[in-house]
């Protein structure tokens, strides 16, 4: 075995106390390397927590910042919500976030009124939405809807395999499955399940 | 000549086998660009098969180079706390140019990219505020997603990893300076925390975790690679390690590198090829050296008999 460690490192102890003396030799302080040392170590744990934090937010959960008015009473402009999205498979009634690119880049946060293979009927006349010929009970609802401005859009539609229909709690200030640009949403375009809302503290509930 | 063609072997098992899978894994996500997308939506075809092909054999690599990596012969045990210069000689050697050329490189190739992001940073945080501005005046914009901070930062962060970088090259060329792994190392694994901060927020959006998983896990990649490069000097080697994230940072980069390539997003390319040049650069160096460490010449005029310390090692530049 070849000798590749340097003098200082095989001898840390020399020189530390008088020759003959008796006294247990004390180690001289290693200082620098200790420093360097922690230095090095709190610098990893940040670049271990950086790269923990982004893969949980990549593939199991994230958290988001809601901006508009589309879901209240539910949800708040600026609320902060966590989002669930390993192995999420969207169901009626959850909150889910999703980008739809024809419409925008940000994300869109909405809850999903029907999946694949229901009928949805979304009547303004009885401020109804029908899934299957059935009326909803959505205790969710911030007002009474009314027509939209850019009319009926998409109300009266079979939902196509590997697809959902979303609308926002705010009705009337909207833009969901019925507004033409957004439409059918593929489940494939949803980023995840919305959980709790996180922030402000004063609303912490779940979803 | 017998311990040259020992080096070679030992740089050639991990070289050949680096290379040659991080070139299949950039033509299978060549193939997975080019058919695993639906055309018009970009959404990811469930299944494809080029998909499912490029997950067996990054997986098959990694668990490839864990057996490389846990068979590399090592002429030493792993140090103990507090004898932090031992494992520096791992990057000793004073007549190969490679090394140092190839970090050198790869510095310059990381400072190119903040050209190419500062404009961008700087445009972004512009339209950013004349929308603020806009708002505050009470008329109905749209305040962009970005405001370019974390583009700006991340071409700081480029300029970060050229200085460690080149401190990296320059120990290389110098050995016997101070530490040959070098705690610079750790600041382009800084740079990098930004960097990924940068790309994860450019993509958060996006549902199709295809278009932007790979250049994260590269980035990633990459990170842990300079830290435990850093490591070597900080008395907390994990030589091992190391190798196996070398050549994780080049298999995961040229995957990554296709995709940036394709969406002519010109700096992650730059930062991608640094990243890739400095882990092929360690690979060439490392494993021959961990087998056969060079062993600290003697020092004209000292005692016979003591060994001479790293520090006073001569230089042949």
């Amino acid at each position: 075995m070849e000798n590749w460690e340097s003098e200082v490192e095989q001898n840390p102890q020399q020189g530390a106390s008088a020759p003959g003396d008796g006294a247990k030799p004390e180690a001289k302080p290693r200082r620098e390397a200790s420093d360097g040392r922690d230095l090095y170590l709190n610098v990893r744990v940040l670049v271990v927590m950086m790269s923990l934090f982004v893969l949980m937010f990549t593939f199991v959960a994230r958290i988001i910042v809601v901006s508009g008015p589309s879901m209240e009473n539910t949800l708040h402009g600026g609320d902060l919500i966590l989002v669930w999205s390993l192995g999420y498979v969207p169901k009626q009634g959850d909150i889910v976030v999703l980008t739809q690119e024809s419409y925008q880049e940000d994300s869109i946060v909405k809850r999903v009124i029907a999946t694949e293979g229901q009928h949805v009927y979304v009547d303004y006349v009885r401020n109804t939405v029908y899934v299957d010929g059935k009326p909803l009970e959505e205790d969710y609802t911030k007002e009474q809807m009314f027509l939209p401005a850019w009319g009926e859009g998409v109300n009266n539609v079979v939902v196509p395999e590997g697809c959902i229909f979303v609308m926002g709690d705010n009705r009337n200030h909207s833009a969901d499955s019925r507004f033409p640009d957004i439409g059918i949403v593929d489940i494939r375009c949803v980023i995840g399940r919305g959980m709790a809302v996180m922030f402000p503290f004063n609303r912490w509930k779940g979803l | 000549m017998e311990r040259l063609s020992k080096n070679l072997s030992a740089r050639t098992l991990w070289l050949l086998f680096a290379l040659a899978a991080g070139f299949v894994c950039a033509a299978l996500r060549r193939w997975q660009l080019a058919s695993a997308f639906e055309e018009g939506t970009g959404l990811a075809v469930p299944g494809a098969q080029a998909s499912v092909i490029l997950t067996c054999v990054l997986v098959m690599s990694a668990a490839w180079f864990v057996i490389l990596s846990m068979r590399q012969p090592m002429s030493s045990p792993p140090c103990a706390a507090g004898q932090a210069r031992r494992w520096d000689l791992v990057f000793l050697d004073a007549g190969d140019p490679v090394y140092p050329i190839s970090v050198v490189v790869a510095a310059f190739l990381a400072a190119a990219s903040a050209p190419a992001l500062l404009p961008t940073g700087i445009s972004q945080w512009q339209d950013y505020q004349k929308a603020r501005a806009a708002l505050a005046q009470g008329l109905s914009v749209q305040l962009p997603s970005n405001n370019g901070a974390l583009t700006i930062a991340t071409a700081a962060g480029a300029l970060l990893a050229f200085l460690g970088l080149l401190q990296m090259g320059r120990d290389g060329l110098h050995p016997g300076r101070r530490g040959k792994g070098g705690f610079s190392a750790a600041l382009p694994g800084v740079a990098g925390c930004i960097w990924l901060m940068e790309s994860f927020r450019a993509h958060a959006a996006n549902p199709v975790q295809w278009d932007y998983a790979p250049l994260l896990l590269a980035i990633m990649s990459g990170m842990m690679f300079y830290m435990d490069f850093a490591g070597i000097s900080a008395g907390a080697a994990r030589p091992r390690r190391l190798l196996w994230l070398a050549a994780m940072t080049l298999v995961l980069s040229a995957v990554a590198l296709v995709s940036a390539i394709c969406d002519k997003a010109w700096a992650d390319a730059l930062l991608l090829l640094s990243q890739s040049l400095t882990a092929a650069a360690v690979l060439w160096r490392l494993p021959p050296n961990l087998e056969h460490p060079p062993k600290p010449r003697q020092i004209p005029g000292s005692k016979p008999g003591r060994t001479p310390t790293i520090q006073e090692e001569p230089t042949d530049e």
